[in-house]
């Protein structure tokens, strides 16, 4: 990673500490016997593949605790905000996007009671005050193979670089800003990301702009898979998952692992849930070694347990971003920049989506 | 009191009496629905409404930056200049396929109708996706105007692509209202204008075609109406040239959590919606009395 968090790293290791004060330390992926008996959690994630995969990881836990499992779905944070504020809570844990557990720590997801959840395994800085990562994912640069041959492009610079590099762009377009995407854009407008202010935004967003009317922004992971299907964009922006359907149905496209976009899921307590040592339980059976396991072979996301051995065929394993090589490779957007303009980088990411 | 109406030897006062309390029962029959608007659409848009004025503090505020935004003012104009290509759009293949309904014979008027309620049964999704396949650069259209030696054409993510689509979706809402007032019209009258000495073009033009302007009225407005809240179709075929205001709405209320501005966007569009419905409405009205009375 080229950023490291200092803050969370720190209050990993605080967080880390805290657990040898507890009676009983919890241990990531087990539960004690019968312990839930009688109760029902309800988790609520993005449904489809990804969330049948998370429900079967889950299945250890479910059998042991005796709890039963009720899924909900799809997550909408303004969904959870009426359940807040109505003081009537039904989602026990819920599985987020990069951002909202830190855009709304404290007001509508639980600051964490780390004593409660083993948090040994889980790759460096990714722990928040609010969350913990639900699995880890990327966005790559796919490029056409026939629209480049020889002289491919190796770097979001090229990406940006619409003389060197010709031809149509397509972007995740699907909902917030992309934080990664805006930073890359202002470096390659010449901006030094680590000094960047809220004025720079609109110099990332600038750059984007610039690619031309042409461009593509992809409302969906379906079609972005579909572009790359068709052939429709010589550079297409992808998550991992994405990307990789792509080329086992057929895609003649390539990855750029150069700089590619960190991205994860959140697994998060709402606040007001009526049990919350339940839904602590809950997560700290989902972040064990197993469960991680299946969760990586059912969905093809990474696992965020560090112990984690999937058993995945070749063209999934190359997707997989946890290997020495990739995690050097990885770009992690500013979370503490994005989470403090969050407002700002939306209203300019929507003008920008709606052509203005 | 007998169930059976107008037996011979009721008076006009006891006719008039039963009239009146079929209405009253009228009344309680209409109640269900009544309640079930109270509950699933007036209560929602009151609390809507009220959020808009209400948050993050009482004020205009939300209004104010609304109007304020050249953005929002330019997808505003955007989502109403679409809406009016879509409806003349429909207009233009409603009037003579809800026409030709009424002229054919019994079996191919039973085709036609299956044809155009067949969408109803499709999910719009579906629908859009399929057009996603026919209009992309890639698509079977290009395929074809390549094949043809033609040079392909931009489609998909570009206004046309949206206008085609939405056509396609809202086509029902506009024939089925003009077939249903074009059943109506007595073509003898046009046999007249006729064996007055009209040419046929001119007694279509000065008799059907004011006979069938309430279906038109009709049809247009709730094609219109049905537009301003498109979603799903202008973000699956358009690009960011076509977005239109609910897709902002989406992203104010389920990102930002902003229910005040989204609100206030809801808002605005209702409105307007209202304000067009006054300006229509007694256009309609006057519409339907010369329609009766010519006939």
């Amino acid at each position: 990673m080229k950023t490291i968090n200092f803050g969370l790293a720190i209050m990993m290791a605080c967080a880390v500490s805290v657990p040898a004060l507890a009676q009983d330390k919890p241990v990531a992926g087990e539960v004690a016997e019968g312990s839930l008996k009688g109760k029902t959690l309800t988790f609520v994630s993005y449904g489809g593949i990804y969330q049948d995969g998370q429900v079967a990881a889950l299945q250890d836990f479910v059998q042991k605790s005796g709890v039963t499992l009720l899924n909900d779905g799809p997550t909408e944070t303004a969904k959870l905000q009426a359940q807040v504020e109505s003081g009537n809570v039904s989602w026990d844990v819920v599985d987020t996007a990069d951002l909202p557990p830190y855009v709304h720590c404290g007001t509508l997801f639980q600051k964490l009671d780390f004593s409660k959840l083993d948090i040994s395994k889980i790759p460096e800085g990714q722990v928040g005050e609010c969350s913990v990562p639900a699995m880890n994912y990327g966005v790559v640069l796919m490029y056409k193979n026939e629209t480049y041959k020889d002289n491919p492009p190796t770097s979001w610079k090229d990406f940006f670089d619409t003389e060197k590099f010709p031809g149509v762009r397509a972007i995740d377009g699907s909902g917030d800003p992309v934080g990664g995407l805006i930073e890359q854009g202002f470096i390659a407008a010449g901006g030094d990301v680590k000094a960047m202010t809220a004025d720079d935004i609109e110099k990332g967003i600038e750059k984007i702009r610039a690619l031309g009317p042409d461009t593509i922004y992809w409302k969906t992971g379906a079609e972005s898979q579909q572009l790359a299907e068709s052939g429709e964009a010589d550079m297409v922006m992808m998550w991992t998952g994405r990307a990789m359907t792509a080329v086992k149905n057929g895609a003649q496209y390539t990855p750029v692992w150069q700089d590619w976009l960190v991205v994860m899921d959140q697994m998060t307590i709402p606040v007001g849930v009526k049990d919350p040592d339940a839904s602590y339980a809950l997560i700290n059976a989902y972040l064990g070694k197993a469960a991680q396991e299946i969760l990586t072979e059912k969905t093809s996301y990474t696992p965020i347990n560090l112990d984690s051995k999937p058993k995945v065929d070749d063209a999934t394993a190359a997707f997989l971003t946890n290997t020495p090589e990739r995690i050097k490779q990885g770009f992690q957007q500013n979370i503490p920049f994005w989470v403090k303009n969050f407002d700002l980088a939306s209203e300019k990411w929507s003008a920008l989506l709606s052509g203005n | 009191m007998s169930a059976l109406p107008q037996t011979d030897n009721q008076t006009a006062g006891e006719r008039a009496a039963a009239r009146r309390l079929n209405l009253r029962d009228a009344g309680w029959l209409a109640a269900p629905a009544v309640l079930l608007l109270a509950a699933v659409l007036v209560y929602p848009l009151a609390i809507i409404v009220l959020r808009s004025f209400t948050e993050p503090e009482p004020g205009l505020q939300n209004y104010i930056w609304f109007f304020g935004s050249s953005v929002n003012m330019a997808v505003l104009q955007r989502t109403f200049v679409l809406s009016g290509w879509v409806t003349l759009a429909s207009l233009i293949c409603a009037y003579p396929y809800a026409y030709a309904m009424t002229v054919v014979g019994k079996n191919l008027r039973l085709i036609l109708i299956l044809c155009v309620l067949v969408p109803f049964w499709l999910s719009g999704v579906v629908r859009t996706l399929a057009w996603v396949i026919l209009l992309q650069d890639s698509g079977v259209i290009n395929s074809f105007l390549r094949g043809l030696g033609l040079s392909p054409v931009k489609l998909i993510r570009t206004q046309l692509g949206v206008v085609i689509g939405m056509t396609q979706v809202l086509l029902p809402f506009m024939i089925l209202p003009i077939y249903s007032v074009m059943k109506g019209i007595d073509t003898r009258l046009l046999q007249a204008a006729r064996s007055l000495g009209a040419k046929p073009w001119r007694a279509f033009l000065q008799i059907y075609v004011p006979l069938s302007l309430p279906g038109i009225y009709a049809g247009a407005i709730i094609v219109f109406i049905l537009s301003l809240g498109f979603y799903i179709t202008p973000a699956l075929l358009g690009g960011p040239r076509s977005t239109m205001l609910s897709s902002l709405v989406q992203n104010q209320v389920l990102s930002l959590l902003n229910w005040g501005r989204g609100g206030a966007m809801g808002v605005v569009l209702l409105v307007a919606t209202f304000i067009l419905l006054a300006i229509a409405a007694p256009l309609m009205r006057q519409k339907h009395t010369q329609t009766r009375r010519e006939k």
